[in-house]
């Protein structure tokens, strides 16, 4: 069965280019477009990996996101989903964060442009072939 | 766009003043006592030296407290407003002790108590500058009258032709105060509306200053997300994720477009980074203390995967640990900026090398970049620096690029007290030295 990847980013074109190579690989892609909707869907498909941008409608939506599906407060199935977060470099954003930050609870960072090889790789790194 | 917050513009502002009056009250301090000792002593004049010496240890003495809470930091505006106003309430009680121990109204001091009116008027907004003009009137009329009616011992100084009773003449009196009045007033009128003016522009231009940064930060996020989402839509035809061939012709087009919007998110990029070096510069904020080698491998992480696009072999040696005063993200920018500049000017097949080298004596950190890339000509060496300057081999080579992130990186560093230095050969490549301040000589 094809492993499924939930694309959240309020962006099309950006989601347009993520699918369009992860679907090459097989994947099954689910979209939302905002953090409600991601959530709602990450609850309800159980995805094998998460593709999160970190700004979508306040510059935080994305963190806070991650906390929810991460925190400590959420469940275990949904913690155990890896997250790969897209940001900007010169994002401006409140909360400063370094990939090996242990707050910030995302298993990689992939920056825009989104280069689709290098999607591809971080994807291939979190979900090894079973 | 309103005044900003009045408290802090007040502390602001007047902070210098506050210090500019402390330095001048040592001087005046010392006058005091140095003036009657040679009156007193040198020039045998009969005048109440007692008094006077007593007067000036007092200034000097109030003044060393005024300088102690003068450096406490942080202070809050009222504070120093405070601070303020009883530094010119002890100040004027000094001058009025001075005046008349030299002979109240006749004295030759008299007229420092139009520059204790003046200095009052740089700080203070003009309806309260003309308060205190007339306030230093009252308080010349009211030594003249409480002398001429005997209720306070009149001084008189013979020796230098005050010994007369022109404290007592009505006239003379009138006269006296009224010059001495009108004087105050326009004088302090002039400054004080001066001073404002100069206050009301500085905290106009400030909040320009912000209102343009936050306006190009703004931009800047708008300009770059589309560029962004076509760049991923047309990397994934170009890497060949869209279904069929692209004919050779379209593959070419394809390329170009993706080149160009390379380029035009390179320039968004240097636009904000540029706009950041000058908004840092303005706002003054001080350096602090940043871990260098942290941030050398956050802009190396960043830069590692264009050099093994590119096939550039980007050396890096353990950077010692050691902290250096600068800023975040800043210095990352810096470093940043420098990489990509290294990894963009050198061909395939070529070399960038970073090394970190820490100087006790000196107190600095030093870090260089160096490459065997096409260099910059000799005769455009001077130029590098300066804003949308481009050297010619860089733009015949046809390398994208705006000419703006060394003059962000040169900014950045200037603002963090360290230097920067640029040598190239054409041909062979180029070599960056910063040289950063240590945050504190003893590493553990």
């Amino acid at each position: 069965m094809a492993r499924k990847i939930l694309l959240i980013d309020d962006d099309p074109d950006v989601v347009l280019a993520m699918r369009l190579p992860l679907e090459r690989e097989g994947y099954e892609i689910h979209e939302a477009a905002d953090e409600d909707e991601g959530l709602a869907l990450a609850k309800s498909i159980m995805p094998d990996l998460i593709i999160l941008d970190v700004m979508m409608g306040s510059h935080t939506a994305g963190f806070q996101l991650a906390q929810e599906l991460h925190g400590p407060d959420a469940p275990e199935a949904l913690r155990r989903i890896p997250i790969v977060m897209v940001t900007a470099v010169h994002q401006t954003t409140p909360l400063r964060f370094r990939p090996e930050s242990d707050y910030l609870p995302v298993q990689a960072f992939l920056e825009k442009p989104v280069d689709p090889r290098r999607l591809l790789d971080e994807v291939r790194k979190l979900l090894p072939p079973e | 766009m309103h005044a900003p917050a009045e408290p802090r513009e007040t502390a602001d502002a007047l902070a210098p003043a506050g210090r500019l009056l402390i330095t001048l009250r040592w001087a005046a301090g010392l006058s005091i006592l140095l003036a009657t000792a040679v009156a007193r002593w040198a020039l045998g004049i009969e005048l109440p030296a007692g008094a006077l010496l007593a007067t000036g240890a007092a200034v000097l003495a109030y003044n060393v407290a005024l300088a102690v809470e003068a450096r406490r930091p942080d202070r809050a505006a009222a504070s120093v407003a405070r601070a303020l106003w009883s530094q010119i309430a002890l100040d004027w009680l000094a001058m009025t002790a001075v005046v008349h121990f030299t002979g109240g109204i006749a004295s030759p001091a008299l007229i420092y108590f139009i520059i204790h009116v003046a200095l009052a008027a740089t700080v203070l907004p003009p309806r309260q500058a003309r308060v205190m003009a007339l306030l230093s009137a009252v308080i010349v009329a009211g030594l003249a009258a409480l002398e001429a009616t005997g209720a306070l011992p009149h001084v008189t100084l013979p020796d230098i032709g005050l010994g007369g009773d022109l404290y007592q003449n009505g006239t003379y009196l009138l006269a006296a105060l009224f010059f001495f009045t009108t004087t105050a007033l326009t004088l302090s009128e002039l400054v004080s509306r001066q001073a404002e003016d100069l206050r009301r522009r500085e905290a106009r231009i400030r909040a320009l200053n912000e209102e343009r940064a936050a306006f190009t930060r703004a931009a800047t996020h708008e300009l770059r997300a589309p560029v962004a989402a076509s760049l991923a839509l047309v990397r994934s035809i170009e890497q060949g994720y869209v279904d069929d061939d692209l004919s050779p012709m379209q593959s070419v087009i394809i390329q170009r477009v993706s080149e160009r919007l390379d380029g035009l998110r390179e320039l968004i990029d240097d636009l904000l980074d540029f706009a950041a070096s000058r908004e840092v510069s303005l706002a003054a904020q001080p350096p602090e203390p940043v871990d260098l080698g942290a941030a050398l491998d956050v802009a190396i992480d960043r830069e590692r995967p264009i050099a093994e696009e590119k096939d550039v072999a980007l050396h890096t040696s353990d950077c010692p640990a050691v902290t250096v005063l600068a800023g975040d993200p800043g210095l990352s920018m810096v470093l940043g900026n420098l990489l990509n500049n290294a990894i963009k000017y050198t061909p395939a097949g070529g070399d960038v090398t970073v090394q970190v080298a820490v100087d006790q004596p000196s107190g600095q950190a030093t870090v260089v970049v160096r490459d065997t890339g096409i260099g910059i000509p000799a005769d455009e060496l001077p130029r590098i620096f300066d804003e949308f300057y481009r050297a010619s081999n860089a733009k015949s080579a046809r390398i994208v690029g705006t000419g703006i992130g060394l003059a962000a990186v040169r900014a950045m560093v200037e603002h963090y007290q360290g230097t920067i230095a640029l040598n190239s050969v054409e041909g062979q490549g180029t070599t960056v030295t910063v040289r950063l301040p240590l945050a504190s000589t003893k590493q553990p």
